[in-house]
């Protein structure tokens, strides 16, 4: 309750010590010269480790180049840094820092140096995704926690106004030039579309550009619109049938196509901070999950928290699809196709059940729609990022399902243009329905600076359903690790806490402290039992079934599904009461989820639905909360 | 290149404050000589590689700051070193009186103890000698290093110095064999660490 209180007040407080940042900048200065020395060799070991690539080795030397200026330290060390910034200094990383610690200015706050470092990697108004990861590296190592860096940034973000609105205006020219190939593109798409299935495109998208003004989005079409007409306009046309046209071909062939129809970002905070998190859902249940910001309500990883609402149409018949799939028939006989995806880790050599099958068109149409239309949107989402619309500073993706496909097409387009580093700071792919071969995954190295994480299920039998016909079932990056060697990659195994594709929304509270991405405190269950609506039935057990499911569920993955069935009847006299008004305020309530729903799910619990072996759906998700310790 | 380098090799040169330890790297590395080279700052790095035998080796070359205010740094150089260039100047006796210190700190602070030292008595083409050279060899028996007097300026004995270490630390197998396992080494730990730190968060939820 108190975080969204908290992170809407810091703003203004922060703001004023920030005001005139100048002064104390130069901190660095005032250590010694071997201290100077040490801070900079840190600095220069760490990125080394941190971006070994040789793409990223002109930023590592720049880097470190400035960083040397910064500090006055004398130019006779200049080639010193430079090799340790390419990766000669070995493994004096922790050396460095432990020398920085020893001295008495830093001993006490070792804060310090990420306040330092964060003016130097700020100093141009730009914040860089890798400068961020290295400032969190160096942070870490001098054991800091990266709370106060979170604190710092937020100290910092005041006084780079000025200079962030100076550097929009200068790379004008070249977002306006890519602008125009996306618009040239997008009406080129128009017309295949038109022939094909007569698809209206209205594309209104951007993020808020936010440090300029609140609430002064960006619309991406109007600027493009305007330079249609220009010279550039028209060489960048030229080139774009030059070189693109196999590229339409291969959009031609599909007859699903059609550009975007929705593409908004929404706010999932309030807040400001020099680096924000895009989420980005799957699909759109019926109920508390109907809209796109629901499942995000405790992703506390900014304070600047987007969540992208995309083609809600498509993914609201998907969405139907999948509660049509996992009620009923098909249900009972996902089980014993669950027992064979957990027990050989991947359906190989499954035969599904003709009962599936016979439901299977249910599935497929919706789920090839947005199979689609995620890798449009994907594309789209590049090009923004690219074009810098958020700003020039560090972009997180977290995504489930289609969400994380649209990650997936989006970091794949971005490898493909040149200054597409420095941009993604993490990404988070759960369960995605994405070719998770690490050949594929390799180039996402030159794009993402910090984490790219993978959250799989062994046992999500849908996502190998879906799949069944298609040559990549055997290598889903949301059913298995990608084995790519490098630091960035963290592969997490969610079986145990994901049953079924649909929890990725329902557990995403749980989901996302198990792959370390940091969630609201008081959110203690976010209360994934209240799933009101169409849909009385279904959900809430589902969900009150999955969460007690954890607390007993350690050796089998296997009773996911079954004990998703059993539950129904013993807790289903309760959940339809209070469930109407939660749902509609969930919905309305998207930009505050943290504030409003704890009160409610205290409401809800003190409904006393005493005599439920499982207890209210809520007050389960509450008693989970000790869980943790147990193990 | 890098194919048929057989290992590389990190050497450490330490000493007092101007006795030519960057002078002699500079000769070593570049071949040339600054009579006017300003002090190191921190710690400067050079690579190159030398064949010794026919045996390719690279060889990583810390030059240390001599100057007492860089003193704390000199420490975080020493780990992982296989082979200690121990200089100096053979002018000034107090800068050879010092070196019990310096081998003082290199015992406190190398992490393996078969580590190839050598020292080396700079500035030979000086007439004001105050260290005779058998006092330098006596004290490199003493301490079981090798010994070389050299001068950066002439170049005499400097090429020779290197490569008589790097011949010492390839006759040694257990040094720098012992190089790739760690490296090996330092890999796995690291894997181990993410594993760990997923694990952790994995855990905290169930």
């Amino acid at each position: 309750m108190a975080t969204q209180d908290r992170s809407s007040q810091k703003l203004p407080q922060a703001a004023k010590p920030a005001a005139e940042g100048e002064p104390h900048l130069p901190m660095g200065r005032e250590l010694t010269e071997a201290h100077r020395f040490a801070y900079a060799a840190l600095c220069g070991v760490s990125l080394a480790q941190l971006f070994p690539e040789p793409e990223q080795r002109p930023f590592c030397t720049e880097f470190v180049a400035g960083l040397v200026k910064w500090l006055d330290l004398s130019e006779a060390v200049l080639p010193t840094m430079t090799a340790f910034a390419s990766g000669l200094g070995g493994e004096g990383a922790d050396m460095f820092a432990q020398i920085l610690l020893k001295d008495p200015i830093l001993k006490d706050d070792p804060l310090m140096i990420t306040q330092d470092l964060l003016s130097f990697s700020l100093k141009d108004g730009r914040y860089d995704a890798r400068a961020r990861v290295l400032v969190c590296h160096v942070t870490s190592l001098l054991r800091v926690p990266l709370e106060e860096l979170d604190l710092l940034e937020e100290t910092f973000l005041e006084s780079l106004k000025e200079s962030k609105e100076e550097e929009s205006e200068t790379a004008e020219a070249s977002r306006k030039k890519k602008e125009n190939r996306r618009k040239w593109k997008r009406y080129l798409l128009i017309g295949l579309a038109t022939v094909g299935g007569g698809t209206v495109i209205g594309v209104t998208g951007g993020l808020a550009a936010p440090l300029v003004a609140a609430g002064a989005a960006t619309i991406i079409g109007s600027a493009g619109a305007a330079a249609l007409g220009s010279v550039a306009g028209i060489a960048v046309m030229t080139s774009l049938f030059g070189a693109a046209g196999a590229g339409l071909t291969g959009y031609k062939m599909k007859k699903r196509v059609g550009a975007i129809e929705e593409f908004t970002f929404l706010p999932l905070s309030e807040g400001r901070q020099l680096h924000i998190t895009i989420a980005i859902t799957g699909w759109l249940a019926s109920g508390k999950y109907r809209t796109f910001s629901a499942p995000w309500a405790a992703l506390a990883r900014s304070r600047e928290q987007y969540c992208l609402a995309w083609e809600a149409k498509y993914l609201m018949e998907l969405g139907n699809a999948l509660e049509t799939i996992l009620s009923g028939l098909a249900n009972m006989v996902a089980q014993e196709a669950l027992k064979y995806t957990v027990l050989s880790g991947i359906v190989a050599a499954l035969t599904w059940p003709a009962s599936l099958l016979s439901v299977a068109n249910v599935i497929d149409n919706p789920w090839g729609v947005c199979l689609h239309r995620s890798a449009e949107v994907g594309k789209h989402l590049a090009h923004i990022l690219l074009s810098r619309q958020q700003g020039r500073r560090p972009v997180t993706l977290i995504g489930f399902s289609l969400g994380a496909r649209v990650i997936y097409f989006c970091l794949q387009e971005m490898e493909q243009e040149k200054d597409c580093q420095g941009i993604i700071e993490d990404v988070v792919l759960l369960g995605a329905p994405v070719e998770g071969e690490a050949k594929h995954w390799e180039p996402f190295r030159k794009v993402v600076s910090g984490r790219i994480i993978n959250g799989y299920c062994r046992g999500d039998w849908l996502l190998s359903f879906v799949y069944r016909t298609s040559s990549v079932q055997l290598r889903v990056a949301g059913l298995q690790p990608v084995l790519l060697q490098d630091r960035r990659v963290e592969n997490v195994d969610l079986t145990s806490v994901v049953s079924g594709h649909l929890d990725y929304a329902k557990q995403m509270d749980i989901i996302l402290k198990a792959v370390g991405i940091r969630t609201k405190p008081s959110w203690d269950g976010k209360g994934l039992s209240l799933a009101p609506g169409s849909l009385p039935h279904e959900e809430p057990h589902q969900a009150a079934a999955t969460s007690s499911d954890k607390t007993t569920n350690q050796d089998g993955q296997t009773q996911g599904p079954a004990s998703r069935d059993t539950p129904k009847a013993a807790a289903s006299p309760d959940p339809s009461q209070d469930q109407v008004p939660t749902g509609l305020d969930q919905s309305e309530g998207a930009s505050l989820p943290a504030a409003a729903s704890p009160a409610k799910s205290s409401h809800i619990c003190s409904h006393g639905v005493g005599p439920n072996p499982l207890g209210c759906p809520n007050c389960t998700s509450e008693t989970q909360e000790p869980c943790p310790g147990l193990d | 290149m890098d194919e048929d380098v057989l290992t590389t090799l990190k050497i450490l040169i330490i000493g007092e404050s101007g006795v030519g330890k960057s002078s002699l790297l500079l000769r070593f590395t570049d071949d040339t000589f600054d009579p006017e080279l300003a002090a190191t700052i921190g710690v400067d790095f050079k690579v190159k590689t030398i064949s010794v035998d026919g045996n390719k080796a690279k060889l990583a070359i810390w030059d240390t700051a001599g100057q007492e205010r860089f003193r704390t740094l000199t420490p975080s150089y020493y780990r992982g070193a296989q082979g200690v260039i121990l200089v100096y100047d053979v002018t000034r006796r107090d800068t050879f009186v010092k070196l019990d210190n310096w081998l003082n700190e290199l015992e406190t602070y190398c992490t393996r103890n078969d580590i190839v030292n050598m020292l080396v008595g700079n500035k030979i083409d000086k007439e004001n000698r105050e260290v005779d050279r058998n006092e330098g060899l006596k004290f490199a028996r003493k301490h079981s290093m090798l010994f070389i007097e050299a001068s950066a300026k002439t170049c005499d004995g400097v090429q020779c110095a290197f490569e008589e270490l790097v011949e010492k630390i390839i006759q040694t197998p257990g040094l720098w064999e012992s190089e790739n396992q760690n490296k090996g080494m330092k890999l796995t730990h690291r894997e181990e660490g993410q594993g760990g730190g997923a694990c952790g968060g994995y855990c905290s939820v169930l």
